[in-house]
């Protein structure tokens, strides 16, 4: 029986050409039909020297479908070779070519000898999502790009986190999470964003560490880079947002990869010294507002629903509704995440559950008696129930129409600082 | 149910005419993913009279206005397009070597699929039938090898 899916809150794994344009002076080159990178681009912050508008494509047709694309492929990343001026070329192909068989591999190791690099990754829409799409093309520049590297940077720690794009707050969070890392006096290496790059992506064999801060995007790439690198990997799967958090963060990295401890303490210190007098001046806004009342419930990817709930509880006193994670997590990782929404502060647990169907998560909202106005933190498609419930609602995951992210971010203890600000902004603007 | 296929071959044996240099195509009957020869159709278009062209291709101002000029050689222009086209209308779909823009929107219109292909005539003609074949009975497309 076929299902219908309401309110998706994802794309297909092709979508993760917004992975490769995340990485500056990457090129996807697209072994798909015409519409596909017309549907996935999006105008939030994607514009620039590649725009989805031109990354080149096979635009392949019923003729390659009945002949096969491989010669059409070939010649286009050949010429994208000779026009277009990237540093990395990756091929990423559709649905299409895969269901008829086209062997891209084949045609990728042609270009073995390129000046530069081509490398491909399987991302057909039916094998994922666009956050397995990510972990593909991560995949491939580890399997067909770098190579082991015998020589290791003392204090160098790769960092990786959430979906590009995908997660609005991308840039932001992780330019965050190498300024804390790097205060703990560790090197940090990411490859998205300004200034990054390639030249970043040859650092990863040499890092002595690499550091997956997500509930489960990533952690294959971490084990396979565990295997052909001999990199020790940190997992940790709370994106961390606000003081209680990013301090126990702080300290784990730095148990991992050998930071004094005086150290660690000395850095949390002055940060919750500043934060903990922001929130002090600001105490009487929490308490003595009668419109964020005690429960709130999050619609979004296991990151942001985990990340924030556990913000929430620890840091301002809320109490969790049920709490929604809506990225399709595979099946193996929702145990250990579930297990993560039971280590709460005060003994505090929260009812967490896996599902994609917007209808049925609105339906659990409208249902759920929140003691007062609701808070929900989630997409867009949130906003229309929140408003009926009278509620409060704030867009923080895709799909985002609300709200205009440069480089704004979540994480840390400014992180925090930041999401406080626009709950409150929110709280406040209700009188006006 | 039984279909037709044109190709556009000199020898017989490869797809070697472009669209505007074919004379005479060769018009296949396929059932199943059976394809049988069934007769050669000769291309009149240069005598025919380009008012008639015009009303049978419904741009009635359009038509004759050279807009597909300097599409290469041996196109005459749309009216022989048309006629072209006209010629091969019960047929699902064109084998060439080559199909020009012009070429392939006339045909788009009388919903004939185009393959500009450059292979043997016998390797079109069964790749073509198992892919229709494949559609008509609602089966995947999926290649064995995946």
């Amino acid at each position: 029986m076929a299902k219908l899916l309401d309110k998706q809150r994802y794309k297909c794994a092709l979508g993760a050409m917004q992975t490769v344009q995340a990485i500056e002076r990457a090129l996807p080159v697209l072994h798909s039909g015409p519409g596909c990178a017309q549907k996935l681009s999006e105008s939030t912050g994607s514009s620039g020297y590649f725009s989805p508008n031109i990354f080149p494509c096979t635009s392949i047709n019923e003729k390659d479908v009945v002949f096969g694309g491989a010669k059409k492929l070939h010649s286009t990343i050949e010429n994208a070779l000779k026009v277009i001026d990237a540093d990395l070329y990756v091929v990423l192909t559709g649905c299409i070519p895969e269901i008829v068989g086209d062997d891209t591999g084949e045609v990728v190791s042609e270009f073995a000898d390129a000046d530069k690099p081509v490398i491909y990754a399987p991302t057909a829409g039916f094998k994922g999502n666009n956050y397995k799409g990510h972990e593909q093309v991560v995949d491939a520049i580890i399997d067909q790009y770098l190579k082991k590297s015998e020589t290791k940077q003392k204090g160098l720690i790769n960092i990786w986190a959430d979906v590009p794009y995908q997660d609005l707050f991308w840039l932001g969070n992780i330019r965050e999470l190498e300024k804390l890392i790097a205060e703990l006096g560790l090197t940090p290496n990411t490859i998205f964003g300004f200034q990054r790059g390639i030249k970043n992506i040859n650092k990863i064999p040499e890092a002595e560490y690499n550091l997956l801060v997500s509930p489960w995007v990533g952690l294959c790439n971490m084990k396979k880079m565990e295997r052909k690198f001999g990199i020790p990997y940190l997992h940790y799967p709370t994106l961390p947002i606000g003081a209680t958090e990013t301090s126990k963060f702080l300290r784990e990295v730095g148990k991992f990869a050998g930071v004094d401890e005086e150290k660690v303490e000395s850095v949390i210190k002055k940060h919750e010294d500043y934060y903990y007098y922001l929130i002090e001046r600001y105490a009487d806004l929490f308490l003595e507002n009668r419109v964020i009342n005690k429960q709130f419930t999050v619609v979004s990817d296991a990151q942001y629903t985990l990340g924030i709930t556990k913000f929430l509880v620890n840091d301002l006193g809320l109490l969790p509704a049920k709490q929604f994670i809506v990225d399709d997590t595979p099946k193996a990782y929702r145990e250990k995440i579930t297990e993560e929404f039971k280590k709460l502060n005060y003994g505090i647990e929260a009812e967490v559950s896996f599902e994609t169907d917007g209808y049925k998560i609105h339906e659990e909202i409208k249902a759920h008696d929140y003691h007062g106005y609701p808070l929900v933190l989630g997409g867009y498609y949130e906003k229309e129930v929140t408003q009926n419930l009278k509620g409060n609602f704030l867009n923080i995951s895709w799909p985002v129409q609300d709200k205009v992210v440069f480089d704004d971010f979540y994480v840390g203890y400014t992180g925090g600082i930041r999401l406080i600000e626009d709950i409150y902004t929110i709280a406040v603007q209700r009188f006006n | 149910m039984s279909y037709k296929i044109a190709v556009g071959s000199l020898d017989g044996t490869n797809v070697d005419l472009k669209f505007g240099e074919v004379e005479s195509f060769r018009i296949y009957e396929v059932n199943g993913t059976e394809s049988t020869f069934l007769e050669f159709r000769s291309i009149t278009g240069k005598e025919s009279p380009a008012g008639a062209s015009s009303a049978e291709c419904g741009l009635a101002a359009g038509c004759d206005s050279g807009s597909c000029s300097g599409n290469g050689g041996g196109c005459g222009g749309p009216s022989e397009v048309v006629d072209r086209v006209s010629k091969i209308s019960d047929c699902r779909c064109l084998v060439c070597k080559k199909v020009g823009f012009q070429a392939q929107k006339q045909l788009e219109r009388k919903a004939i699929a185009v393959f500009d292909v450059d292979c043997e005539v016998a390797e079109a003609l069964s790749k073509i039938t198992v892919y229709y074949d494949k559609l008509d009975h609602n089966q995947s497309l999926r290649s064995r090898k995946n």
